[in-house]
């Protein structure tokens, strides 16, 4: 490959990510079904949390954090649904599989799932701050980025996976998604909890470190075919 | 007798005789605990349990990595029996902990990091073990199960250092740790017997499942031109 192709290559690929990830957000694809699917979940959880931990501030104090980030694993459930909502339909799999280079349409399904998780991470802070009463540390922020991009790595990997030949994979994609967001759940509930942050930050880049050289390694696999 | 069915019948000898040692030094030579009494003897089953779990489970993520790269049936087939063993393991060393914690603790089950984070560990490879079941053909089956493989061991050092990172009800490492912690030798040489004889027992399982899951599996087509093409005699006779 010359100069002048690599280059080309390198404009591309990131244009062709973003295109990915717009398409994976966009309300026809999957973008209206996430948020009719996400929104409603974390605040139903939110709420019930709320009724079901009473209103003494030292217990909302103790589980607000813990809920929020159960609320996060609980969305990388449907939203890993998109991840296969191409492999469902067979021709446009295949066709995105033949224009771009797997590590191009692992990034853009990698900021598409960043983008709603982060995106229910943030709605389920600012809704039990409203709603519980609690203030969350300015470190929170770090853990939610750090916390989501690893969960992000999990539901790309994981997504595939639900398309069975019967169509039972849903329920088992919870027990495996769920389980494999604990280190997020761990680190970012005591981040949010005010716990010592540089412990619980060097566990999240590591979980994220781990997570994504595994996804990078191992999406053109998932791509192969069903 | 082949070669592999020799190794196989040495090896669950030498882990009878090894688990037999175990047993004898178990019940009947090691001191009874001063504190715990004898209930500390589920100790010498429930720790080797849980180290050979932990083993299982690397051979899954080595096994998995060695099917990715390969392609090669076999490795699926060996990080199968990996999981198998290491879900078996794990829900005994649970199960064990569990009747140990009632009398000694006063509880069965309590919210501490070791344990929750044990269970979720075993859950994970529950649901290894069921994606196996998602699709009828080997290949796509091998291909999601080497990645859920991988995934999964993501847990294990978790797990591990949640003793550590956690102040919790289970103790911290008592002989893994850069000084270990005094303990009686007695106990010592029993706990690492009983690590061997599971070790041993598990190797033979592991050898078993194995080979009887590749007699199971469907015969893997010659490639065209090994062995030439197919010649029909007169008489029907190849």
């Amino acid at each position: 490959m010359n100069v002048s192709s690599w280059a080309k290559c390198a404009i591309r690929a990131p244009v062709q990510m973003v295109r990915i990830a717009r398409r994976d957000l966009a309300p026809a694809v999957g973008g209206v079904r996430a948020a009719m699917t996400v929104l409603p979940l974390v605040a139903a959880v939110l709420l019930l949390a709320g009724l079901g931990f009473g209103t003494d501030p030292v217990v909302v104090a103790a589980v607000a954090a813990p809920v929020v980030w159960l609320v996060v694993l609980l969305a990388t459930v449907p939203v890993a649904r998109m991840v296969a909502a191409d492999e469902a339909a067979d021709d446009c799999w295949d066709l995105l599989r033949g224009l771009v280079a797997p590590s191009v349409l692992l990034a853009g399904k990698l900021v598409a799932q960043w983008l709603l998780l982060s995106a229910a991470w943030l709605a389920a802070s600012v809704l039990a701050a409203v709603l519980l009463g609690v203030e969350w540390p300015p470190v929170n922020a770090a853990g939610g980025l750090l916390g989501t991009l690893g969960l992000a790595a999990v539901t790309v990997l994981l997504g595939p996976l639900l398309l069975d030949d019967d169509g039972h994979g849903g329920g088992l994609l919870a027990v495996l998604v769920l389980p494999a967001g604990l280190p997020a759940l761990l680190a970012g509930s005591q981040l949010a909890s005010g716990a010592p942050a540089a412990v619980w930050l060097a566990l999240l880049v590591a979980y994220d470190a781990v997570l994504l050289t595994v996804a990078w390694a191992v999406f053109p696999v998932m791509v192969e075919g069903s | 007798m082949t070669r592999r069915a020799q190794v196989e019948r040495i090896v669950g000898v030498v882990a009878l005789a090894t688990g037999v040692v175990a047993v004898w030094l178990g019940l009947l030579v090691a001191p009874e605990d001063a504190v715990q009494g004898q209930v500390q003897r589920l100790l010498y089953v429930h720790v080797p349990a849980a180290w050979v779990a932990y083993v299982a489970f690397a051979w899954v993520l080595i096994a998995s990595v060695a099917y990715l790269l390969g392609r090669d049936l076999a490795w699926d087939r060996r990080a199968r029996v990996g999981a198998e063993l290491g879900v078996g393991l794990t829900a005994l060393a649970i199960v064990l902990g569990s009747v140990w914690a009632r009398p000694v603790w006063g509880v069965w089950w309590t919210w501490d990091a070791r344990l929750v984070t044990t269970v979720v560990l075993l859950l994970s490879y529950v649901g290894y073990l069921g994606v196996r079941g998602l699709s009828g053909d080997p290949d796509v089956t091998a291909r999601r199960a080497a990645v859920v493989g991988v995934l999964a061991f993501v847990n294990v050092p978790i797990v591990h250092f949640s003793v550590l990172w956690w102040r919790t009800l289970h103790q911290p490492p008592t002989v893994l740790q850069p000084a270990p912690a005094p303990m009686d030798p007695t106990m010592l040489a029993t706990l690492l017997v009983g690590v061997a004889a599971f070790s041993l027992a598990a190797l033979w399982v592991g050898l078993r499942r194995t080979r009887i899951l590749a007699a199971a599996a469907p015969p893997v087509a010659a490639p065209l031109g090994a062995s030439g093409p197919i010649r029909v005699a007169a008489g029907g006779q190849r």
